[in-house]
């Protein structure tokens, strides 16, 4: 493989403005937030359980699966990266208990038994099959507020148990299914917390963002920001801006989706979440979308053996299926550009599906946000169901929002994700083959395949 | 020593996980039932398949005000009470409320139910709202048994027969020619050949037209008018059967019919509901005289409120009143003939 020669970082990127710097060095700013995040997920679980069964009039809902999910993917992710982990309450009260403490900076270690997450389940396995057993059930799991809620809390009591055995934030890392491709989709991100010289950190002993100082905590993700170069494993907990004693780290601006062809560090669970995220967004598109009413049935467990297929199927088709079919992309390219390692091609390929992945769930979300998002309205002034009438807009009536837009704005979406994908699959191939020749011949087939996905997509919304 | 700033994340953290629920169940489950002053019942409604009414059973004491509040959980349904309330909720989206506020007078079963086709099991959703007398509670009210059902049984009548011309109150009149009507029997035309017949004295008496039927109704006028055509005498018969039903009662009765019958019966009374194929039975045709003109208007009126034994039709003799299925046997008896346009 031929890595070409990455522009050189600026010796001394320019810190942050000094009020932002201010903001993110408070200890109170992280807590705060956490707080009002909170405040909305207990509310959520209550709803969910205490509520009314019917999920438009639930909280629960409408506010975490149309509201918080659309605000995640239309906004936060794709513009802010990881952002959402930053006030994400999921780990909040675990990582409250380790610390003792809140928003003060308690000494001394961690209070957990202190034991080593095991090795082989540091990758986004976990958040894979996490996610994949998730989109199992999210027909039942989106719908049924009581269900929705008994997830959310057992989210919560997973990150718990997890941190009262093991250091740090081992479920956001390794176990949330959230996480994992907020992860994976906050490469896309044109915002990035990185070192403004990676020299200071090699030259400073101390790595006081690794191991903490009275100012802040080591870092809770497990990494070291002096080796950062992409969006993500970095939970944007602002720990190491509070720690680091050189104001060596900043956040910047920089392009969409620059983690892409980070060579080194594309791995092969990555590359599966790309796979498993694309491949659910397809299957939801096509079971909640689609005019196939039996298989939304099927989703919805009518009969056991009806699930037991619609699960198999969506399992077989996220690991074997949409994998198989860009290996084959892959090994066509290879075979017409020339030998290359096919598992690094393949994975590499993998990484185009970031981009059309994340615009395929944008058009996604969009088609159900812009739908049934005057649900919101309501459940706002009665949020169980109960016939209150908090700011009198109780009885709003469900209005779809602009419903002509949105055929327009799905495609538009997607197309801006394909040409990306393209895109990216050329500037990928481009590290394997130097000359462009040779690139291009190589990312044709797998061009033709998000194209042809794209269009599938396209067929789907347009109906 | 805690910071101030501290002390205030984690009394806010206990506020929000203990004294939010708190709050929060405590105000709709304690205080807003106080503050109401009367007892309020939580009804959701789903679709049979998904468990019906919940609850789908109540009791509540005779002279007691109670709000009972009813919300859909999966498709729309529509709510009434019966029989004899006269309460009809209308129909109820998923996720909204609607509520009424009765007082029972007297000790009695009530019957709430779907009144908007919802699922296949439709007509299984209902609940039971039993009245108990206040210085009896624990007796159980039991139903009186309807007079009509009774008489019928006493007679011999199998009300679940597909025809009684031959019960044996006329089993003494000619039938085996009885006439296969080519056309619907037209009350409009009737009136005017009813004033030109002799009409025997039984059809002044509401009680023999209900205890027979059209056909044997033709025939004992054919006893009387032996040279009038057949056809002329059905007209007759579908005005003479016809023109008590007061228009009121009728258009009292087309709602119950919508709301009850259509869905197996057809809207016209084609026997061609959307429901149709998936009864036990063929639901009949009322629309079709054939079948219609060999039905005893009791035998009718026991159906409907008994049910039809092994067709898939329910009872709705918990539904509505003797009166209100009364109602109903006309409008059957109007879908039957072309109407008489002119008494409207």
């Amino acid at each position: 493989m031929i890595t070409l020669p990455r522009p050189a970082p600026p010796s001394a990127r320019p810190a942050m403005p000094a009020a932002l710097k201010t903001l993110l060095k408070a200890r109170w700013f992280q807590p705060a937030l956490q707080l009002i995040t909170l405040f909305g997920f207990t509310l959520a679980i209550l709803a969910g359980f205490f509520g009314t069964p019917a999920g438009s009039r639930n909280f629960g809902i409408v506010f975490v699966w149309i509201v918080w999910w659309a605000l995640l993917i239309i906004v936060l992710v794709p513009f802010f990266g990881r952002v959402w982990c930053t006030v994400c309450p999921l780990p909040a009260p675990g990582e409250w208990l380790q610390r003792r403490g809140i928003i003060r900076r308690t000494p001394g270690k961690l209070h957990t038994l202190g034991k080593r997450f095991p090795k082989r389940f540091k990758n986004m396995w976990l958040q894979n099959f996490g996610f994949l057993g998730i989109a199992s059930f999210s027909a039942i799991i989106l719908t049924r507020p009581h269900i929705s809620a008994g997830v959310l809390l057992a989210f919560v009591l997973a990150a718990l148990g997890l941190s009262l055995v093991y250091e740090k934030r081992v479920f956001c890392r390794y176990v949330c299914p959230v996480g994992g491709f907020i992860g994976l989709y906050a490469m896309m991100a044109p915002l990035e917390l990185r070192v403004r010289d990676c020299k200071t950190c090699l030259e400073h002993g101390a790595k006081d963002c690794v191991v903490g100082n009275d100012q802040g905590y080591g870092c809770p993700w497990m990494v070291y920001p002096g080796n950062l170069k992409r969006n993500t494993y970095c939970g944007l907990c602002f720990e190491c801006i509070k720690t680091c004693p050189k104001d060596n780290i900043t956040i910047r601006l920089r392009p969409f989706g620059s983690d892409l062809f980070v060579a080194q560090e594309r791995r092969l669970d990555e590359a599966y979440k790309a796979f498993i995220m694309l491949g659910c967004a397809l299957v939801y598109s096509t079971v909640l979308l689609g005019r196939w009413g039996w298989l939304k049935n099927w989703a919805n467990m009518d009969t056991l053996p009806h699930w037991l297929l619609y699960a198999a199927g969506l399992w077989l088709f996220n690991l074997v299926l949409l994998p198989g079919l860009f290996w084959g992309a892959a090994w066509i390219g290879r075979k017409l550009a020339g030998e290359m390692k096919i598992r690094d091609l393949f994975v590499a390929f993998a990484y185009t599906l970031v981009p059309l992945g994340l615009a395929a769930w944008i058009a996604f979300s969009l088609g159900f946000v812009f739908v049934n998002g005057s649900y919101a309205l309501s459940v706002l002034s009665d949020p169980f169901g109960w016939g209150w009438n908090l700011f009198g807009t109780a009885d709003a009536a469900w209005t779809p929002f602009a419903p002509q837009l949105l055929s327009f704005l799905q495609v538009g979406v997607l197309s801006v994700g394909l040409m990306f994908a393209v895109n990216t699959a050329y500037r990928s191939a481009r590290q394997f083959y130097a000359d462009h020749r040779g690139a291009f011949t190589a990312m044709l087939p797998v061009a033709g395949l998000l194209t042809l996905i794209t269009g599938v997509f396209m067929v789907l919304y347009l109906g | 020593m805690f910071k101030r700033s501290e002390f205030i994340a984690r009394l806010t953290v206990g506020v929000i996980l203990i004294g939010l629920p708190a709050l929060i169940l405590g105000y709709q489950f304690i205080v807003r039932p106080q503050l109401s002053g009367i007892r309020t019942i939580d009804i959701s409604a789903s679709s049979p398949e998904n468990g019906g009414f919940q609850p789908n059973s109540f009791s509540v004491t005779a002279g007691e005000t109670v709000m009972l509040r009813f919300t859909s959980i999966d498709v729309t349904h529509g709510v009434a009470i019966g029989p004899g309330l006269g309460v009809d909720l209308g129909q109820i989206d998923p996720g909204h409320i609607k509520e009424v506020t009765l007082t029972f007078d007297e000790a009695g079963t009530y019957t709430f139910y779907c009144n908007t086709w919802c699922s296949v099991n439709h007509w299984r959703m209902r609940g039971v709202i039993d009245v108990r007398d206040r210085v009896n509670p624990n007796v159980i009210p039991t139903a009186l048994p309807d007079p009509v059902i009774a008489a019928l049984v006493a007679e011999g009548v199998d009300i679940d027969a597909s025809v009684h011309n031959r019960s044996s109150a006329m089993s003494s009149m000619p039938m085996d020619d009885a006439p296969v009507l080519v056309e619907r029997p037209s009350a409009e035309r009737g009136a005017t050949i009813a004033a030109a017949l002799t009409i025997p004295t039984e059809f002044q008496d509401d009680a023999w037209r209900q205890s027979h039927t059209p056909q044997q109704a033709i025939a004992l006028l054919l006893t009387q008018n032996p040279n009038t055509p057949q056809t002329d005498l059905a007209d007759a018969v579908a005005y003479l059967w016809t023109r008590s039903a007061a228009s009121e009662s009728l258009a009292r009765a087309a709602p119950y019919y919508a709301q009850n019958c259509a869905a197996c019966h057809g809207e016209t009374g084609g026997g061609d509901g959307f429901m149709a194929a998936q009864t036990a039975e063929t639901p009949v045709a009322f629309a079709d005289p054939n079948y219609l003109f060999t039905m005893r208007g009791d035998v009718l009126y026991a159906k409907i409120r008994r049910g039809g034994m092994g067709t898939d039709m329910p009872n709705f003799g918990t539904l509505l009143t003797p009166d209100e299925t009364w109602a109903l046997v006309d409008y059957l008896w109007s879908l039957s003939v072309e109407p008489n346009n002119s008494n409207r």
